[in-house]
């Protein structure tokens, strides 16, 4: 339900400001560059299969690879990779073929979907980083996949140890599986406050803090984020709309794009994107006597699903709860262009959404875009559409 | 029309032209007996589909790159889909309608064609309804997404199989326990047992089919080279559909003997030969017809298809019939560029084509709905042009004819061939 007769508020959040100009610095944020200046080595990672705590134990910082934060031309992408990549491994491309990347001295990707597993394959080639690693990551979720898995993430270890000749102990993977689920707990406390009727935060500045999440050591991540929640808890911001909305599809992580959506009435409580809930929801779960590398491959496979993932359903099912818990009226769809696991995807995912009665805009995009334009007229519509409803 | 007939419609026509076309071949005495062996092939595979639920039998739909070795040892019909949308595009000409229901599904034009299309011909019911649907990651996103959409369209349960990316003794491994999780899926679904000992003689057949691609691809080297240019996709169909199966071994001794003939009498496809191509990914099946007329007109010949034609040297074993039909799926030439990272074996393997084959240029067919193959377009161009091969790279759809017009890609190549004039 939205709530109508009292406004929106929004008083300034001083940490919520220090996310963003980490973001601001991006890709060579100011606490990267602290890292290195340190000694410590920073790895770029390319999607939610790879284990961060891995290289995190190691005493390197992991860096999420991500392209331009805006929709650019892309001609060193389209001129390596060809057009018919999705504009957001094009866009990471560009930024490696023009020394952007420069700063990492690892890359690791998972063989997740063809246009990551190619945007592995031409970094290798074309721009190059000292350390260079791929983890099959399964399909599925059976006990085999997982024993697969496992074996992955062990290998990604040992090649690791190999590089930086030296062990990770056991205690340095439970610690970072401790600083990690902190994170994770704390963005769920985030989210929460999304279910709000008037939740304090927007769609727009809780991807700000998630972009920040990537490009900054955890410990400092999770001091910051505590410190933007009790300003949340203090100010009483509340944010209103003309209908709940949720966000689902590929990659995206320009709060632009939200706040465009946000600015024409609609009310952004929830997504299900790599860069939101899908890179969060789930905690590494240490069982007794289980060895912490078991638990950590347990919960990557194991995490909230991506479209790449088989049976469909446990991702439909996921986005189906969401729904739920977060009120959500209606659900925009963005898919990229030639992103193929999301847009096989759609026809299913549109007649599971029918079924429970939430309607489903579907907006074809490039990555990093603002949404403007044909998008504003489309979620215009939308909105009117799902305001209809409600009368 | 009756919808059973209805469902068949596509499948029949197919056979029509098949037989046609064998029939023709058989009249022709300078027709290659090997023509005649394929086009009985075809027909014959799609005939037992056609007939199949009146048989009794089970019909398993497949993506491509499956081991359909094993749903001929448990005696149930395959249904190869991207081959079927394939052949419709080849035998019955544009494919609109298909391809315009797959849209209405809200299936983007972004998604490989293929599958765009058969999807559409599921909704629209021209084919068979397959009793279960079988799909991998082997080899990209389409063939890991496309399943399950097919599984709603016609009600039917499916199995995926998980191909690991990269190889390892544990992902070997993982292979052959999804094989036999699939055995056990088909055997309740279908009622049908595996026959192992079949297997076996199919994996003994497998091995020496192989070998058979092998020096075939050898023959090809001679110069003039024999093979002409339709032949490769008759190359790729008869593994696709045929597996290990008496009628392509048959196929492929008598062509390898026919080739072997020409090369003896020193006779090529062409006469006389110009142009040695390389030829990667595949031409628009709409435009087999002017590859095989713009060779004869200007003397050229694809001699070698890396990404398709070229399998690695390794043994099967039918004493391991599961291990072997895992083992093959990494025998396969699309696996060296197409599946797993991207290694330095694979742009090796481009030069040594290039120098062993003799050739003088390389078209790259940039099927737009094939994303991970044109990710190769630029780094493959880089690599030959250090060899000084030069690369036309064209752009295309596989089914769609009305993407790029036929007048358009003849200028294409026709600019390219003088180019290699001038060279
Ligand atoms: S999931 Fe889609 S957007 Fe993300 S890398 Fe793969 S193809 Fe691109
Ligand atoms: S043509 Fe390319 S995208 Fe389509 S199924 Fe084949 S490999 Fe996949």
């Amino acid at each position: 339900m939205v709530i109508k007769d009292k406004p929106s508020t929004s008083v300034p959040l001083p940490t919520l400001e220090r996310f963003r100009q980490v973001n601001y610095a991006f890709p060579k944020t100011e606490q990267i560059l602290e890292h290195q200046r340190q000694g410590g080595k920073v790895f770029g990672w390319l999607c939610t299969y790879v284990p961060e705590e891995i290289m995190h134990a190691a005493g390197i910082l992991p860096v999420r690879v991500t392209g331009y934060s805006q929709e650019m031309e892309l001609e060193d992408g389209n001129a390596y990779m060809y057009i018919n990549n999705c504009s957001f491994s094009r866009s990471c491309l560009q930024m490696g073929l023009r020394g952007e990347y420069q700063f990492l001295d690892g890359m690791v990707a998972g063989s997740t979907c063809d246009g990551a597993r190619r945007l592995f394959d031409l970094w290798q080639y074309y721009i190059k980083t000292p350390f260079a690693h791929m983890l099959t990551i399964p399909r599925k979720f059976t006990e085999k996949a997982h024993d697969l898995y496992y074996q992955q993430v062990v290998q990604f270890q040992e090649h690791l140890e190999e590089f930086l000749g030296q062990q990770i102990a056991d205690e340095q993977l439970r610690h970072s599986i401790e600083v990690f689920n902190r994170a994770r707990a704390l963005l769920r406390q985030l989210y929460e406050l999304r279910k709000a009727d008037a939740p304090p935060i927007s769609g727009a500045e809780t991807m700000e803090v998630l972009n920040a999440s990537f490009r900054m050591p955890k410990e400092l991540f999770n001091q910051w984020l505590e410190k933007l929640l009790a300003e949340l808890g203090r100010t009483g911001n509340r944010h209103q709309g003309r209908a709940r909305l949720m966000v689902v599809g590929s990659v995206m992580n320009n709060p632009e794009f939200v706040k465009s959506i946000e600015a024409q009435g609609g009310l952004m409580v929830a997504d299900e994107l790599c860069t939101s809930t899908r890179y969060w929801s789930d905690p590494v779960v240490l069982e007794e006597g289980q060895s912490p590398v078991a638990a950590i491959s347990r919960r990557y496979l194991n995490n909230f699903p991506c479209a790449r993932m088989v049976p469909s359903d446990e991702r439909f099912n996921r986005i189906l709860n969401l729904v739920k818990d977060f009120k959500v009226d209606g659900v925009i769809s963005q898919i990229i262009r030639y992103c193929v696991p999301y847009a096989h995807d759609l026809p299913l995912l549109r007649d599971r959404l029918k079924e429970v009665g939430v309607p489903v805009l579907a907006l074809d995009v490039e990555y990093g875009t603002s949404g403007s334009g044909q998008i504003q007229t489309r979620v215009q519509a939308f909105l009117e559409m799902l305001e209809a409803r409600k009368r | 029309m009756t919808a059973s007939e209805a469902r068949s419609s596509r499948i029949s026509a197919i056979i029509r032209a098949c037989r046609i076309i064998t029939r023709m071949s058989q009249a022709n005495p300078d027709a290659p007996k090997s023509d005649v062996l394929y086009y009985k092939m075809l027909s014959d595979y799609y005939t037992r589909l056609l007939n199949a639920h009146d048989e009794g039998k089970f019909i398993a739909a497949h993506t491509v790159f499956f081991p359909s070795e094993i749903l001929y040892a448990m005696d149930i019909v395959p249904m190869h889909t991207e081959t079927t949308t394939w052949m419709m595009a080849l035998f019955l000409g544009g494919q609109a309608e298909i391809l315009s229901a797959g849209a209405e599904l809200g299936l983007v034009p972004e998604i490989c064609s293929p599958h765009r299309g058969l999807a559409g011909a599921f909704s629209l019911g021209v084919l068979p309804r397959p009793d279960a649907m079988l799909w991998s990651n082997l080899i990209c996103d389409n063939t890991a997404k496309s399943g399950e959409l097919v599984m709603e369209l016609n009600k039917c349960p499916g199995f995926f199989l998980d191909h690991p990316f990269q190889r390892s003794e544990a992902e070997d491994k993982y292979l052959v326990s999804e094989l036999e999780d699939m055995i056990h899926f088909l055997e309740e679904k279908s009622g049908r047992m595996m026959d192992w000992d079949k297997l076996s003689d199919i994996v003994a057949r497998m091995d020496y089919q192989t070998e058979l691609f092998r020096e075939i691809g050898e023959l090809r080297k001679a110069v003039p080279s024999p093979f002409p240019n339709r032949g490769f996709l008759q190359l790729l169909t008869v593994d696709y559909l045929c597996p290990g199966q008496p009628e392509a071994i048959a196929y492929l001794e008598t062509l390898r003997d026919e080739l072997a003939e020409m090369v003896r009498q020193g006779k090529g496809a062409v006469s006389p030969e110009r142009f040695r191509l390389m030829t990667l990914f595949v031409p628009p099946m709409y435009l087999m017809g002017l590859m095989e007329k713009l060779g004869h007109e200007y003397g050229v010949v694809s001699v070698v298809e890396p990404l398709f034609t070229r399998w690695a040297e390794s043994r099967l074993d039918p004493s391991k019939p599961l291990e072997s039909v895992a083992r093959k799926a990494a025998m396969i030439p699309e696996r060296r560029s197409m599946y797993g990272p991207l290694g330095q074996e694979a742009l090796q393997d481009l030069i040594d084509c290039a120098e062993q084959y003799k050739v003088d240029g390389a078209v790259y067919w940039a099927f737009m709905g094939c994303r991970h193959t044109c990710a190769t377009v630029k780094l493959f161009k880089d690599v030959l042009n250090e060899v000084d091969v030069p690369v036309l790279t064209i752009d295309c759809d596989i089914v769609d004819p009305t993407i790029n017009s036929e007048e358009e890609i003849r200028g294409k190549l026709e600019q390219f061939f003088e180019l290699l004039e001038d060279r």
